[in-house]
């Protein structure tokens, strides 16, 4: 048969086989994308220019803040015939003739890819996808114009990727001089990209440039397209400066993967698994390190049972060491089967690891004392007789444990039961020293509880595990030496067990300096920039870690104003950079939606869903790692600990506008209050006075006192004035009054002061008067002066002033 | 009609009203206007008077909100028009009232209900201590009569008019009109007073001849009756020294009509001393007569359930009778109308029932 059948696969399947491999062959990454450029965001030709402009913006913000550079970056958008060209320029460093070519010219060519650091780009797919995408629709190449800060002369480069061999084939490659070059500043980056597009995603490239200025205060960015009738600017926010200078940090323990560990393993310089972990983790020290070997050791080795003494006079553990050892005289013989007997004894439990410790350190003592030796064979008789003692009566150990752990319904024939099978699984385990993994015990526990279970006993899976845990925890971890870090590399299952070491023990988060969070001022800032409206609000939290990445989120909400009614705008932002598309997909949509925005005040129909109102929500996600749902990175992954900050960063940042919204109302409702009453009270008043036939009475001091009111008043009284503040509200006003006059005052007292300007005298005083009372200041002035007062420090709604 | 000195008084009162608001106004306070709380935890028991006045309790008007500052507004308007009023010697009715503030120029000033209207001209009444019929107002022709053997003599406007209630009027009896106060006894022939809440049960007792044989005046209530028809009643029970008896339907509602004769309303407890008649007695139906003469029933409904639980609570019916009267229905879960006295025959009321009680209570 099996000859039969290796004649008819070289005849017949071998041939296919070979038909086959004709036609297959290594597909380059460019070709790979050539034909997948929807996973980079260039599905169609309207949003291939947004995702171009996006790249080349990032690339730009990127490499200037890298060099400390404040960004100046424009986007230039020309029609070209039938195509478009997109031109990007910025002030950063520059890039050296030789990296040109392969950082446009080559996908996956980059410095950020192996950097746990936040940054905004990181495959360094995105540039080079988007030359990709522009030869691939218009056939041109890609134009390249770069100067470094210290160069004369620019570097020109007319390129486009071979897609075979995903290597930047160079048409043009010239030096040429500032004035001949298009880059207009003295050092950076110029790129010109010809591409088939359409500018049906005008409101989406407007959103991008738009949100990349609130989210980088510090960057001045120029828009010019067909549609704009003149170039728009987006200034720099006054005194924003560059973002915090991030630091590269070595991984995280809990933030790695089997594969990247092994290959950890294999290019560290370490020896030891200790030194490696300390090394190239961070937050990782000696004593962490520990933790985690500790850790491996369970699992690589398991733990070992240890034993009490036997209570038992008749088996006595004297007696049996004393006569596991020979010729070592009988008083040093007696002393050291004494001094073990006598420390077991006072032990809860030895396990083997321990006994053979102990049996040492006294064969150490009793050998100085009484100048004997005592030899390996002797210690290893002296453990062998020891142990035998100890591990005679198994369940009788075994019993008070699976007894705490199981629940009062478990009769004293089941406990017993479970403890003499389980002594039996540790007896006939296989190792005399009683070692078991977690797994092991396990199944040691299982399959004694199927033993109960064939008899009717019933034993399930909480008490079992509540055994199991009981146990594992009576069990000692071994002294053993662990595997050094070569031989972990070269087995995939002992490297896995050290990665679940390492991500049991508890490890210190990650630290944060790897982030630059824009920081509550400037999202405010940013915001206040771009959106004209009447009231802005931000959060940034503290940093929290996911998968071993730190991260930290930022909320900032405005409203009112100029900004359109509706359903509420919503900017998310990952690094800083703006997500366009996929919002529905997003983490930051859902977590905006399962908010209920009407405790905040917002209108939200059915009490979920996006909230309504003029307002904007931003919020941005700043990782070394921030998990996109695609390639594309348009959207952030529901991940449970990113959207509990994400809810909290925007609670923090709704209570303020809660309050503010708060206010306004109570303030809306005091100026209706104070329309109706203003209109009512007066005509009472004229009513009134038809009716007793006297002239109309003052009503001021009734509307102060009706609207909580602090109310201003002057009396005259031919060169004496009085400035009368009356505070009918419920707590102390402190109202700025200046008083203009066109002539001199005197007579002022002490806590008003005057100041001639140009012939009018400015009298400024600052009472502080609480709820109730009223206070006054008199000065004396010519009759005929003219007076004009002005109050600050009290809410326009508050105030009444007759002055 | 009020004499000229009314007149005078009244719109002094309401001078003086307008006047204190504007002091108020000057004074740079807010303008108010206490009132005493018309509901009947605010109600007690007037030891002289034997009837049922307010308490202590007083409300505000003021002019501290929209609401309030409307209200008196709205004040400050009635008071004109009612000066206006007595000035020209006209009167009107509270009707009227409600749609002549249509015409005045303050949107703000008119009223919304007549509901409204009514509350205002009572807290007038209240704060100026005059009754409303001295503003010349009045409510609607209530439709109430009178019959029996009493000769009374009415000022009308076209004159003084001598009328005998049986003799001079039609089946209908004597309308008693708006101000009572614009009658005077004459003469009367009449043991005792019976007001009787339904149509159908006074023209069953006319049509009986009850009136004539026992010498009965027959009071119509119509319902929860007017003021005019409690003030005539007291002045039935004041002048002529007459007992008056009440007879309505066997469920809370009616009690809250023997309620308001006998010991004035709570809406208008401030003129209890001038409407109530204390000495007035419950005839029935009462619970235990729907037992006594097994009278057909209905069954109680929830609203009728709440509202004798609120009767327990009410400080007027807190005496023996009510208390054991109120809870025997609450068990019985039953009510009877008058005339379902009528299934023992339609001469069962006069012939038996009416003499029965009557004689129990002592009043034949």
């Amino acid at each position: 048969m099996t000859s039969f059948q290796s004649t008819l696969g070289e005849e017949e399947g071998g041939g296919i086989a070979e038909e086959l491999a004709e036609g297959q062959r290594a597909i380059s990454i460019a070709e790979f994308f050539e034909k997948n450029k929807h996973m980079l965001g260039f599905d169609s030709g309207a949003r291939g220019l947004v995702t171009a402009v996006k790249e080349a913006v990032d690339n730009a913000l990127d490499a200037t803040e890298e060099a400390g550079i404040k960004p100046d970056i424009s986007i230039e958008i020309r029609e070209s015939g039938d195509y478009y060209t997109l031109i990007v320029e910025d002030n950063g460093p520059g890039i050296t003739r030789e990296q040109i070519p392969k950082v446009f010219g080559k996908l996956l060519y980059g410095s950020r890819f192996h950097a746990r650091e936040q940054s905004r780009g990181q495959q360094g797919i995105g540039i080079s996808a988007a030359v990709l995408y522009s030869q691939l629709t218009s056939g041109k190449p890609a134009k390249i114009t770069s100067r470094t800060q210290r160069s004369e002369t620019a570097q020109y480069f007319e390129l486009i990727i071979d897609t075979d061999t995903n290597e930047p084939e160079i048409q043009v490659d010239e030096e040429r001089a500032p004035g001949e070059s298009d880059l207009s500043p003295t050092h950076g980056t110029r790129i010109e990209m010809e591409m088939e597009a359409n500018m049906r995603a005008r409101q989406q490239l407007h959103d991008y440039v738009k949100h990349t200025a609130v989210v980088n205060p510090h960057a001045r960015l120029v828009l010019n397209e067909p549609g704009l009738d003149e170039p728009r600017h987006y200034e720099r926010v006054e005194g924003a400066d560059l973002p915090a200078e991030t630091e590269e940090i070595r991984p995280h323990p809990h933030g790695v993967e089997l594969g990247t560990l092994i290959k950890m393993l294999g290019a560290t310089e370490s020896y030891s698994v200790s030194g490696f972990l300390q090394e190239e983790f961070t937050r990782v020290g000696a004593k962490t390190a520990e933790k985690v070997l500790n850790n491996f050791r369970d699992r690589h080795f398991g733990r070992e049972m240890g034993w009490a003494a036997p209570r038992d006079p008749e088996t006595s553990l004297e007696d049996a060491i004393d006569d596991a050892v020979a010729n070592k005289g009988a008083e040093a013989t007696a002393t050291f089967a004494a001094r073990v007997a006598d420390t077991l004894t006072s032990r809860e439990r030895t396990t083997h690891a321990e006994l053979t410790d102990i049996v040492d350190t006294v064969a150490d003592d009793v050998g100085e004392e009484f100048g004997a030796t005592f030899g390996s064979t002797v210690r290893e008789n002296a453990v062998e007789a020891a142990w035998d003692v100890l591990t005679s009566d198994l369940e009788a150990d075994l019993y008070p444990l699976v007894d705490d752990a199981t629940s009062t319904r478990k009769d004293d024939a089941t406990v017993s039961g479970l403890a003499d099978r389980l002594a039996d699984k540790f007896d006939s385990g296989g190792d005399p020293r009683h070692r078991a993994t977690y797994a092991g015990l396990r199944d040691y526990v299982d399959r004694s509880a199927d033993r109960l279970v064939s008899e009717d006993v019933s034993f399930g899976d909480t008490a079992r595990e509540n055994v199991v845990d009981a146990v594992w925890t009576a069990m000692r971890t071994v002294p053993d030496e662990v595997p050094k870090v070569r031989a972990i590399a070269d087995d995939r299952d002992v490297a896995s067990e050290l990665l679940e070491a390492m991500r049991e023990t508890d490890i210190l988060a990650p630290p944060t300096n790897c982030l630059s969070p824009i920081t509550a001022e400037l999202v405010e800032a940013g915001l206040k920039k771009e959106f004209d409206a009447d009231f802005y609000a931000a959060a940034t939290r503290d940093a929290e870690v996911h998968g071993g990445d730190p991260f930290i989120v930022e909320a900032g909400i405005a409203y009112g104003g100029e900004l359109q009614d509706g359903t509420v705008d919503l900017l998310r932002f990952a690094n800083r950079v703006p997500l366009v598309y996929q919002r529905g997909a997003c983490a930051t949509t859902d977590v905006v939606k399962t908010i209920g925005w009407r405790n905040y005040g917002l209108d939200q129909p059915g009490g979920s869903g996006m909230p309504n109102g003029p307002a904007v929500i931003m919020i941005h996600v700043a990782s070394t790692n921030v998990p996109f749902t695609s390639e594309s990175k348009d959207a952030i992954a529901n991940i449970p600990e990113i959207e509990d900050e994400i809810e909290l960063a925007i609670r923090e940042a709704a209570r303020d506008l809660k309050s503010y919204l708060n206010k306004r109302r109570s303030m809306q409702k005091r100026r209706k209050k104070q329309d109706v009453l203003g209109r009512i009270l007066p005509e009472m008043a004229d009513k009134l006075s038809e009716v007793t036939g006297r002239p109309r009475p003052n009503i001021d001091g009734a509307l102060a006192r009706i609207m909580n009111n602090v109310s201003v008043e002057r009396e005259v009284d031919g060169d004496t004035v009085t400035l009368v503040v009356e505070n009918h509200s419920d707590r102390t006003e402190e109202p700025e009054i200046t008083d203009i006059l066109s002539a001199e005052p005197s007579d002022l007292p002490e806590d008003a002061s005057v100041v001639d300007l140009d012939g009018e005298w400015f009298v400024s005083w600052e009472p502080s008067v609480p709820a109730g009372e009223s206070v006054e200041l008199t000065y004396t002035v010519s009759g005929d002066a003219s007076f004009d007062v002005d109050v600050d420090g009290v809410e326009n709604e508050k105030l009444t002033i007759n002055a | 009609m009020s004499t000229k000195q009314d007149d005078e008084l009244a719109q002094e009162r309401l001078v003086d009203l307008a006047a204190e608001f504007y002091d108020q106004f000057a004074a740079g306070e807010v303008p108010h206007m206490d009132i005493p709380t018309r509901t009947k935890s605010n109600i007690v028991f007037d030891e002289d008077s034997n009837v049922w006045v307010y308490g202590d309790r007083t409300s505000t008007r003021t002019a501290n909100s929209v609401r309030g500052a409307r209200k008196l507004l709205k004040a400050s308007y009635t008071i004109e028009f009612l000066v206006n009023q007595l000035e020209e010697d006209r009167s009107s009715t509270l009707r009227e009232l409600y749609y002549l503030s249509e015409s005045w120029d303050n949107e703000e000033a008119q009223f919304k209900s007549q509901d409204e209207s009514n509350q205002l001209v009572e807290d007038l009444e209240i704060v100026s201590e005059v009754t409303r019929e001295d503003f010349h107002m009045r409510p609607e022709e209530s439709g109430a009569t009178l019959m029996g053997p009493l000769e009374l003599r009415e000022q009308t406007r076209r004159g003084e008019r001598e009328i005998h209630c049986q003799k001079d009027v039609g089946e209908g009896g004597y309308q008693i009109p708006n101000n009572p106060d614009t009658i005077d006894f004459l003469d009367h022939d009449i043991d005792f007073v019976l007001c009787v809440e339904t149509g159908g049960m006074r023209d069953r007792l006319v049509e009986n001849g009850f009136d004539d044989e026992y010498n009965c005046l027959v009071v119509h209530l119509k319902g929860q009756p007017a003021r005019a028809t409690r003030r005539i009643t007291k002045r039935l029970h004041d002048e002529l020294d007459l007992p008056v008896v009440v007879f309505t339907d066997g469920d809370p509602w009616s009690y809250r009509i023997y309620g308001s004769v006998a010991y004035g309303s709570i809406k208008s407890a401030h003129l209890s001393e001038y409407l109530a008649t204390p000495e007035a007695r419950f005839v029935g139906i009462q619970p235990e007569d729907i037992v006594e003469y097994d009278l057909p029933t209905d069954p109680l409904a929830d609203s009728d359930i709440n509202a004798l639980e609120s009767e327990l609570e009410d400080p007027r019916f807190q005496s023996d009778y009510w208390t054991e009267q109120i809870e025997l229905q609450l068990d019985l879960e039953k009510k009877a109308e008058q005339q379902a006295l009528a299934a023992r025959g339609l001469d069962f009321v006069t012939e038996t029932y009416l003499p029965e009680r009557l004689s129990s209570m002592g009043v034949l």
